[in-house]
């Protein structure tokens, strides 16, 4: 009923091409755009803002990336947190040898790193696959980290090894730093995830995106109906890293404030591969729920002893959540294995066919 | 499924009591004091004696004292595991209506330090963090009572060179350090001291990663022959540094380490083998000390709070304690000065930036003989108290040196120069201009 499709016919190319054939769909995306542009900010508070809207925003980002390249060109990373680094730190370069340049410049400069990067360490993929390929990546990861602590130049010779986000103003506001309202942060990082979403959305629809997937499944016959595989490859390393790049830009600068090299440890890019994998590999808006489902709810969690009254020792209840979260990502990969976004489009398949759901 | 019903309604009823229960107490005078503390993660077993200590003596003032000048303390712990993502999550949930931050650890000290400006709560970061935050002025917002690493570092090389730090000409010292923030702090002083004293200096980093396994840092020590190993560790590496140190036969009493390397629960794994093993530390657990008794009469024996076996004597446990005097004296200060029961988080750093701990002030808080006398002022939030080196005798530390003070001299100059590079790099940087020291 809610999801009929009955009456809705494309009388154009164009109209058959769009985003969003389905007219429920297009409805639904706005009225998610409208809460995340208008109804969150007006009414989040700064936790909210700090510990829940701005980090899902950043999460999916940084698995929006690797799902580029895992999810659509079947290349299986496990470096992702390494290029984040990357990013952050071509970022901080940028911002500290250029001061005054504008923000959104900087980050759209500082993914190029990043990709290239990428491609260097995507070059093994042109022989190997799967695991063996996970642990070419896994070197990346290593390496870069141990990089960022070596390299004093990187962190400009502070004696801490850590980087600091400097006070950065664009248009007369704050929007890095200290000084930043968390509200003009949420609203920069809404707009870069929005702009490069409305990017890999049509990246993956078009004909990069199938060459990715031709190559995904299954890269000899990709190759023998005339698709360059070194291509295909190498540009889904170089878009996935500049992905990672920028969200790892945003992580530290519109968000954490400082970075440390072990942030980008081999443990974060388990926690983007999960993201991925639980919200659905070969999605866009898998990213999206798998943030919100490992991300945010563990914060939520922690809300609900004190909204009942009880009071919980603090540590206790870490471990209470651990263990409920660990349980709901088994329960989710049971009962889909495809991920959230599968789950989520079973579900919109039944309300088409509402009534008689089979 | 009738018993379910049951204990469905017994426990809808609980909830509903403990809901109506909770505004009774809201509406009581109470200071709320978090901590961020980290009993879970791969460094809990250093945090749960610390967080131990401070939880039990204020525990302990409210037992005894009815909490503060009649007000009572609320103290409350948020788990952070020692990562750095949940710590924030814990500073926003908490920043509304806390006095202080204990941010407890150089990571979430780092991230929260250029906010402290913005959000004006008082940071307490007890013998850690950053170590120019002992520059008032910059930092009008950071406390790191009674020493910071710097002084550490000149203490230690006081104690080896018996005073005279040109008595280290030629020789050799090797800094095992933690290769984080916190391990890297101490380095700028140690090369500066080591240019004008003439000895050499040499840091061997030691990986998060490598904690449990320093075969290769300690094949290089072997190799080097350093005169003396000094170590700014944390966590497992500590337990690590030393079962190596005994396995390549290094001289244990030629082995020193910082404050957060002295806990009883690294050396025991070592036991016998540790024996000589020195720590320079700005605390002395004194378990007959009054306090220490009014803890055991008030809060262990009455069963309030529980702790592990043995804890009670520990290093850390009593350091726990002095941590959370330094806050509750901070409060009572502003609560004097103000003429207030319930301060707000710029009295309190009034309150902190005029600890006095005198002689008498120990004695009368019970703590005789825990602590060395120091002062902060607006100008000087450390108030750089003096330390002493405690040693392993294979099953406890015990006093083995008189009192050390760090050579102020050398170090001021370094850390004014690094707290202005500091506001210098996170522009614009208020300081404290009203404070004329």
């Amino acid at each position: 009923m809610l999801y009929r499709t009955a009456g809705q016919f494309k009388t154009s190319y164009e109209a058959d091409f769009a985003l969003f054939p389905v007219r429920q769909d297009a409805l639904l995306l706005g009225v998610i755009l409208l809460f995340a542009w208008l109804i969150f900010p007006l009414t989040a508070s700064d936790f909210a803002f700090q510990t829940l809207l701005i980090p899902v925003l950043i999460y999916s980002l940084a698995s929006l990336g690797l799902n580029l390249l895992t999810g659509y060109a079947g290349q299986l990373s496990l470096g992702t947190a390494a290029f984040m680094g990357v990013g952050a730190y071509a970022c901080y370069k940028i911002t500290t040898i250029f001061p005054g340049i504008n923000l959104l410049v900087a980050l759209a400069l500082a993914g190029f790193f990043p990709a290239a990067i990428g491609i260097v360490f995507g070059l093994p993929s042109l022989r190997i696959k799967g695991f063996y390929l996970a642990i070419a990546t896994l070197a990346a990861q290593f390496f870069l980290v141990w990089l960022f602590e070596k390299w004093a130049w990187l962190y400009n010779y502070n004696t801490s090894g850590a980087i600091q986000v400097p006070n950065i103003r664009m248009f007369g506001v704050y929007v890095a730093g200290p000084q930043a309202a968390s509200i003009t942060q949420y609203y920069f990082v809404l707009f870069v995830v929005c702009l490069i979403t409305w990017f890999s959305i049509n990246i993956t629809r078009g004909r990069i995106g199938r060459i990715w997937k031709a190559v995904r499944d299954m890269d000899i016959a990709a190759e023998l109906v005339g698709i360059n595989l070194m291509r295909a490859k190498l540009s889904a390393f170089a878009i996935s890293s500049y992905v990672a790049g920028v969200s790892g830009a945003l992580f530290v600068f519109l968000w954490r404030g400082a970075a440390e090299p072990n942030l980008f440890d081999v443990q974060l890019s388990f926690r983007i591969l999960f993201i991925a994998i639980i919200g659905g590999l070969g999605s866009i808006l898998g990213n999206f729920l798998g943030a919100i489902l490992i991300v945010a709810l563990p914060v939520v969690l922690n809300w609900i002893p004190g909204l009942f009254g009880f009071s919980i020792e603090s540590a206790v209840l870490q471990h209470i959540n651990t263990m409920i979260i660990g349980a709901l990502i088994i329960f989710f990969l049971i009962v889909e294995p495809l991920g959230l976004a599968r789950l989520w489009g079973i579900a919109r398949e039944k309300l088409i066919l509402w009534p008689f759901p089979h | 499924m009738r018993l379910f019903g049951k204990f469905a309604l017994v426990g809808a009823a609980m909830a509903v009591s403990t809901a109506l229960a909770i505004p009774a107490s809201l509406a009581e005078d109470s200071l709320y004091l978090p901590n961020l503390a980290y009993r879970t993660g791969p460094f809990a077993a250093t945090g749960i004696p610390l967080m131990d200590g401070q939880r039990d003596y204020i525990a302990m003032l409210n037992a005894r004292d009815g909490g503060l000048n009649g007000v009572k303390l609320n103290y409350d712990e948020c788990e952070t595991g020692y990562n750095t993502e949940k710590g924030v999550e814990c500073y926003e949930k908490t920043k509304d209506k806390a006095l202080v931050t204990q941010p407890w650890s150089t990571g979430i000290t780092l991230q929260v330090l250029p906010k402290s400006n913005v959000d004006k709560i008082p940071i307490l970061a007890p013998g850690y963090g950053f170590s120019p935050m002992a520059e008032g002025k910059i930092f009008q917002w950071a406390f790191n009572p009674p020493a910071s690493y710097w002084d550490g570092a000149s203490m230690i090389l006081k104690y080896i060179s018996g005073g005279n730090l040109d008595s280290l000409k030629g020789k050799k010292i090797v800094l095992l350090h933690l290769d984080a923030p916190y391990g890297k702090e101490p380095i700028p002083l140690f090369e500066d001291m080591a240019k004008k004293h003439g000895f050499t200096f040499l840091a061997i980093p030691v990986g998060v990663k490598e904690m449990q396994n320093q075969s290769a840092q300690w094949l290089q020590i072997r190799r080097e022959k350093p005169d003396y190993v000094l170590m700014w560790g944390w966590g497992a590496m500590n337990a690590g540094a030393a079962s190596e140190a005994v396995k390549t036969h290094f001289p244990m009493d030629h082995f020193i380490g910082i404050w957060w390397s002295g806990h009883d629960g690294d050396m025991k794994t070592v036991g016998e083998g540790g024996k000589g093993y020195k720590s320079i530390s700005w605390s002395v657990p004194v378990s007959d000390a009054p306090v220490m008794q009014d803890i055991k009469k008030y809060v262990l024996d009455a069963k309030v709070n529980t702790i592990g076996e043995g804890e009670f004597d520990w290093v850390f446990y009593q350091r726990g304690v002095l941590i959370s005097m330094f806050l509750t004296e901070g409060i009572k200060t502003a609560q004097e000065h103000f003429n207030a029961k319930v301060i707000t988080p710029e009295q309190l750093r009034w309150g902190l930036e005029n600890l006095n701990f005198d002689e008498a002030r120990i004695k009368a808080l019970g703590a005789d003989g825990m602590i060395a006398p120091f002062k902060t002022t607006c100008a000087d939030h450390a108030g750089h108290a003096g330390g002493w080196i405690l040693q392993w005798d294979g099953s406890k530390f015990v006093k083995a040196s008189d009192l050390l003070t760090a050579d102020r001299d050398a170090i001021v100059p370094l850390e004014q120069a690094k707290a202005k590079e500091y506001a210098e790099a996170n522009k614009p940087w208020p300081t404290n201009d009203e404070c004329k020291m």
